[in-house]
C-alpha cells in the first residue's frame, strides 16, 4: 500500500526537554489512523510536524514522499495535507457559503482573479454546495459563520478543509466539546465525507476510545515522546495494560 | 572638543525630556495596551499650562528659584485630566485596536483647538528666568544648571519607575496586570482601578514633561502633532512596554537629534524615521521589547 | 448588499451628482472636485482597511505622490494629457507601494500603523529635503491640463473646475468603484475577507496571506495616487502638508465616518466630511474640536459609521413591513 504520510525517526526537542523521541509512524492510502495518548504525550506536537508546522529537531517528515519540514500551511494545502483545529476557527464576518468558497477557491486555483464575479462561478458554486451538502449545511448556506451553534461552526471548519479535496486529512480532536449523542453523527459524516470527497487517509487525534475503537484501522499510542504502540483496534484494546497508560484507568463496562 | 560635549549635553537634556514621556507611553502600552496618539497633547498641554503657571505665579511674586518645581507642579496638577480621558477610553477597550488608535486620535484633533482657544494660535515662551539657577561652564563648554537638573530629575524618575514596578506590591499588580488582564482580574486586582491610576500616571509624565521643556522652547500648536512621531520613534527603537527601552530610545533619539542638527543638517530628521524603520525591520521588537502577539 | 439594489443606489446617486451643477451653487459644485478625489483614495484606502483588517497611518503619502506627480510632470515635463498623469503616478505608487508593503505586511495591528506612519512621515521629510525640486514648504505647482485631449480654453480654471472637470471626476469615480466593485466581489476579494477575519485559517484554507495583504495595499496605493493627482490639479498646487500624518488620520475618520464595513461607507465618508468640515469652518474657527468630538462619539457610539445606520434602518423598516 502506498505511504501518504509517515515520520522516520523523528524527534523534536525544545532545549533538553523532548516532546518527541524517534517516532515512526506512516498513513497508508485508504487508512484511518488515530493517534492517543495522555495529555503532554506529545500528540500535537506530532501533528505539527506532520503538517510541516515545525521542523523536526532529527529525522523527517514525508508528505507522498517530499520532506515537508517548515515548508508552512498554504503549500501544505496546495499540495493536499488539509488540517482542522481542536478549537474551532471560523471567519466571523464571512457566511458558510464564502468560507467554504475561500478553500474551493484555493484548491481551483482561482485565488488570483480579480476581475470575474464570485456569484457568477458556476464552478465554485457548484462545488461549495456539494460540500455544504455533505456536511448538511446546505441550509445554513447564506448564514454568517459567528451566527451557526457550535456543533454547525464545527462541521463548518471541517467542512472548509475537506473543500480543499486534500488527499490526507488531519483532525485535531474534532468531537471535543461536542455532546456525545452527536459525536458519533460528526464522525459519521466525517467518513462518509473522506469517502465522497476522495480524501484518502485521515490522521485523528481524540481522546474518546470509543471513537477510535469504532473509526479506526490503526491506532498509536503515544507516551511521552514516543510511540508506545501502533497497532489495529482489536489488538490494542486486548491489551489492558496498554489501555491504562493511555487513559489512565481500566476500560469500564 | 567641547562643541561636541556641549552637543552630547543638548542631546542628553532632550532625551531626558523624551523620556518622561515614553515612559507614560510604555506604561500605558505595556498595562493598558493602548498606543496613544494624544501624547503629544498631553506634552503641549504641559507645556503651555506650565508657561501660564509661571508667568502667574512670578506676577505674584513668586521667586524665580522656585521654577523647577513650580514647573513639576504644574505638569502634576494636569493629570486630573487623566481619569476623564480614561473614562472615555473605556468604551473602547474591548474593540479591535484600531478604535482606540482612532479614539486618542480624535483627542489629538480636540486638544489643538483646546489650545487655540486658550492660548491663542502664536507660540508662547517663557522668559529666560530658568538662567536663575547659574549655569556650568568649562572652557567652552558651558550647560544650564536647569538643564542638569531635569536630567537628574529624569534619572531619578527612571529609577524611582524601576523600584516601583520591581519592588513594591502595587508595581507588581502592575505588572501582573500587563501580563495578563484576566488572571490578575481572576486573582482579585480591580483592574478598572488600575487602568485608570496607569493613564493618570502616564498622562502626568506627558505634561510633565512638557512643562520641563518650555523654559528652552517654545509652546506651540504644532508641537503635540510633531512630537507624536519622535515620542513613537523612542518607543519603537527601545522596545513597545519596556521601561529600559524607553530609557534607551530616548538617548539614541536625543543624541542623534543633537548630533544631526550639527553634523547633517539635512538627514536631521530623516535620520530618526530611518532608524525607526531599520529597527522594524531587523528588530521588530526593539532593544527592549517582549515579542507583542 | 444585494447586487440589484446597490446598482439602484449607485445609479441614483450617479444622477443626483450630474444635476447637481444645475441646482446647487457654484461654490458647493467646487467642494465636490475634492470630494471626488477624496473618495477615489478612500475606495483604495478601504480596500486595505476595510477588507483587509490592516489599518495605514501613512497612507496620505500615496495621496502626496499622486499631486506631487502630477506637479512634476505638468510643471516640469509640461506633460498636457491628465490621462497620462494618472496613469505614470498610479504605477508610481504601485512601484514605490511595493518594497514599503513588503516591509509593512510582515506587521499587523499596532506595529503596521506605526510602521505606515514613519514611512509617511519619511516621505514628507523627503518633500522637505528636496525642496530645491519640491518647493519645501510652498509646495509644486501643479499646471492645468487638458482631459481627454481637449483644452477647454473657452473655459476660465473656475469654470472648468466647476463644468467638464467635475463630470469628468464624476466619471472616473464611476470608473473607480466599478472596478473595485469587481475586485471586492471576485474570488481575490474573498481571500482578502478571509485574511481579515481570521489569518491564521485562512492560511490553512491555502490563502496566501501575506502575499494578498501586499496586493491590498499596492492596488490601494494606486487609488491613492489616482486621488491625489485630482487634488493636486484642483489646487493648482501640491502642498507638502498633503502629506503629514495628520492627514492619514483625517483619510481614516473619513472611512469611519461614512463606515469601513460597507463598500459604499467610505464615499458616504469623504462627502460627510467634507460638508461638515465646510459647514463648520464657516460656523466657527474651532472646528476641529467638533469634528475630533464627531470621531470621538462615532468610534464610541456607531462603529458601523452612516452607512452602518442607513443599513439598520433598513433592516428595521423591512422588519417592521414584515
Amino acid at each position: 500500500m502506498t505511504v501518504l504520510l509517515e515520520t522516520r525517526d523523528v524527534s523534536k526537542a525544545y532545549g533538553v526537554f523532548r516532546a518527541l523521541d524517534k517516532v515512526s509512524m506512516a498513513v497508508h492510502e485508504d487508512e484511518f489512523v488515530s493517534v492517543v495518548g495522555p495529555n503532554g504525550a506529545g500528540k500535537t506536537t506530532l501533528v505539527n510536524l506532520l503538517t510541516g508546522l515545525l521542523p523536526p529537531t532529527e529525522g523527517e517528515v514525508l508528505f507522498m514522499g517530499h520532506n515537508i519540514a517548515g515548508v508552512g500551511p498554504v503549500a501544505l494545502a496546495d499540495r493536499g495535507l488539509a488540517r482542522a483545529f481542536q478549537l474551532i476557527q471560523i471567519f466571523p464576518k464571512m457566511t458558510v457559503a464564502e468560507t467554504i468558497a475561500a478553500a474551493v477557491i484555493s484548491r481551483q486555483k482561482k485565488r488570483w482573479r480579480m476581475f470575474t464575479r464570485l456569484s457568477a462561478d458556476a464552478e465554485i458554486k457548484a462545488r461549495v454546495g456539494e460540500v455544504a451538502e455533505i456536511f448538511g449545511l446546505s441550509r445554513r448556506l447564506e448564514t454568517a459563520a459567528a451566527a451557526l451553534s457550535q456543533g454547525e461552526k464545527k462541521l463548518l471548519d471541517v467542512a472548509s478543509a475537506f473543500a480543499l479535496d486534500p488527499q490526507v486529512i488531519l483532525l485535531d480532536e474534532p468531537t471535543s466539546g461536542v455532546s456525545t449523542a452527536d459525536k458519533h453523527t460528526i464522525m459519521q459524516t466525517l467518513i462518509a465525507a473522506a469517502k465522497r470527497t476522495g480524501v484518502k487517509g485521515i490522521v485523528l487525534v481524540e481522546h474518546d476510545m470509543d471513537l477510535v475503537a469504532a473509526y479506526s484501522h490503526r491506532i498509536i499510542a503515544l507516551s511521552e515522546g514516543q510511540v508506545l504502540a501502533d497497532l489495529p483496534p482489536d489488538k490494542f484494546f486486548a491489551d489492558p495494560k496498554l489501555i491504562e497508560t493511555v487513559i489512565g484507568k481500566r476500560r469500564g463496562h | 572638543m567641547w562643541a561636541l560635549a556641549n552637543i552630547v549635553a543638548g542631546g542628553v537634556f532632550h532625551a531626558a525630556v523624551l523620556f518622561l514621556v515614553a515612559a507614560g507611553l510604555q506604561l500605558v502600552f505595556g498595562v493598558q495596551k493602548i498606543v496613544n496618539l494624544a501624547c503629544g497633547s498631553f506634552y503641549a498641554l504641559g507645556a503651555y499650562f506650565g508657561i501660564t503657571f509661571i508667568t502667574y505665579a512670578h506676577q505674584l511674586g513668586v521667586s524665580d528659584w522656585l521654577i523647577l518645581p513650580g514647573l513639576i507642579i504644574s505638569g502634576v496638577l494636569l493629570g486630573f485630566i487623566g481619569p476623564p480621558i480614561e473614562r472615555m477610553l473605556r468604551a473602547v477597550y474591548g474593540r479591535d485596536e484600531s478604535f482606540q488608535l482612532l479614539l486618542t486620535f480624535a483627542l489629538v484633533l480636540m486638544f489643538q483647538d483646546v489650545f487655540k482657544f486658550v492660548w491663542g494660535a502664536n507660540p508662547r515662551s517663557l522668559n529666560s528666568a530658568y538662567l536663575i539657577y547659574g549655569t556650568i561652564t568649562a572652557g567652552d563648554f558651558s550647560i544650564p544648571v536647569y538643564n542638569l537638573l531635569v536630567i537628574a530629575a529624569a534619572i531619578a524618575v527612571a529609577a524611582g519607575f524601576g523600584a516601583f514596578l520591581q519592588r513594591t506590591n502595587y508595581g507588581r499588580i502592575l505588572r501582573a496586570t500587563a501580563e495578563n488582564r484576566v488572571m490578575a482580574e481572576a486573582l482579585g486586582v480591580d483592574v478598572r482601578r488600575v487602568y485608570a491610576v496607569v493613564f493618570t500616571l502616564g498622562a502626568v509624565l506627558g505634561t510633565t514633561a512638557g512643562a520641563l521643556v518650555v523654559p528652552t522652547a517654545a509652546a506651540s500648536l504644532d508641537m503635540a502633532i510633531e512630537f507624536v512621531v519622535e515620542a513613537f520613534a523612542v518607543v519603537v527603537i527601545g522596545g513597545l512596554g519596556s521601561m529600559r527601552g524607553a530609557l534607551a530610545g530616548a538617548l539614541i533619539v536625543g543624541l542623534i537629534r543633537a548630533l544631526s542638527i550639527v553634523y547633517f543638517p539635512e538627514f536631521e530628521v530623516l535620520a530618526i524615521y530611518v532608524i525607526v524603520i531599520a529597527v522594524l525591520i531587523f528588530r521588530p521588537v526593539g532593544l527592549f521589547g517582549r515579542a507583542v502577539a | 448588499m444585494r447586487p440589484h439594489l446597490a446598482a439602484v443606489a449607485v445609479v441614483c446617486g450617479a444622477v443626483a451628482l450630474a444635476l447637481l451643477p444645475q441646482v446647487v451653487p457654484p461654490y458647493y459644485v467646487g467642494l465636490m472636485i475634492p470630494f471626488y478625489g477624496y473618495a477615489i483614495a478612500l475606495l483604495g484606502f478601504n480596500l486595505l482597511f476595510g477588507y483587509t483588517g490592516l489599518l495605514s497611518f501613512g497612507h496620505a503619502m500615496f495621496l502626496g505622490i499622486g499631486a506631487y506627480g502630477a506637479a512634476v510632470m505638468s510643471s516640469v515635463f509640461g506633460v498636457t494629457s491628465f490621462e497620462l498623469v494618472l496613469v505614470v503616478v498610479m504605477l508610481a505608487a504601485a512601484l514605490i507601494a511595493l518594497p514599503i508593503g513588503l516591509l509593512c505586511v510582515r506587521y499587523v495591528g499596532i506595529f503596521f500603523g506605526m510602521l505606515t506612519l514613519a514611512f509617511g512621515m519619511l516621505f514628507h521629510s523627503f518633500l522637505f529635503k528636496f525642496y530645491y525640486v519640491t518647493g519645501g514648504d510652498s509646495g509644486m505647482r501643479v499646471a492645468r491640463m487638458n482631459i481627454l485631449g481637449l483644452p477647454f480654453n473657452s473655459y476660465n480654471k473656475i469654470e472648468f473646475l466647476a463644468g467638464p472637470f467635475y463630470y469628468y471626476c464624476l466619471a472616473l469615480l464611476l470608473i473607480a468603484g466599478f472596478v473595485m466593485w469587481r475586485l471586492v466581489h471576485s474570488p481575490f476579494g474573498l481571500h482578502l475577507k478571509a485574511v481579515r477575519d481570521n489569518a491564521r485559517k485562512a492560511e490553512y484554507l491555502g490563502v496566501h496571506v501575506r502575499r494578498f495583504r501586499l496586493a491590498a495595499f499596492v492596488i490601494s496605493a494606486a487609488f491613492g495616487a489616482a486621488g491625489g493627482a485630482i487634488l493636486g490639479f484642483r489646487v493648482g498646487l501640491a502642498d507638502p502638508e498633503l502629506v503629514y500624518w495628520t492627514q492619514s488620520g483625517q483619510l481614516v475618520f473619513m472611512a469611519v465616518l461614512g463606515g469601513f464595513t460597507n463598500f459604499f461607507g467610505p464615499i458616504i465618508g469623504a462627502l460627510s466630511y467634507i460638508l461638515l468640515q465646510d459647514q463648520l469652518q464657516s460656523l466657527t474657527e474651532y472646528w476641529r474640536f467638533v469634528l475630533g468630538a464627531v470621531l470621538a462619539l462615532i468610534v464610541i457610539g456607531l462603529p458601523e459609521g452612516l452607512s452602518g445606520l442607513v443599513v439598520d434602518l433598513r433592516r428595521r423598516l423591512a422588519e417592521r413591513a414584515a
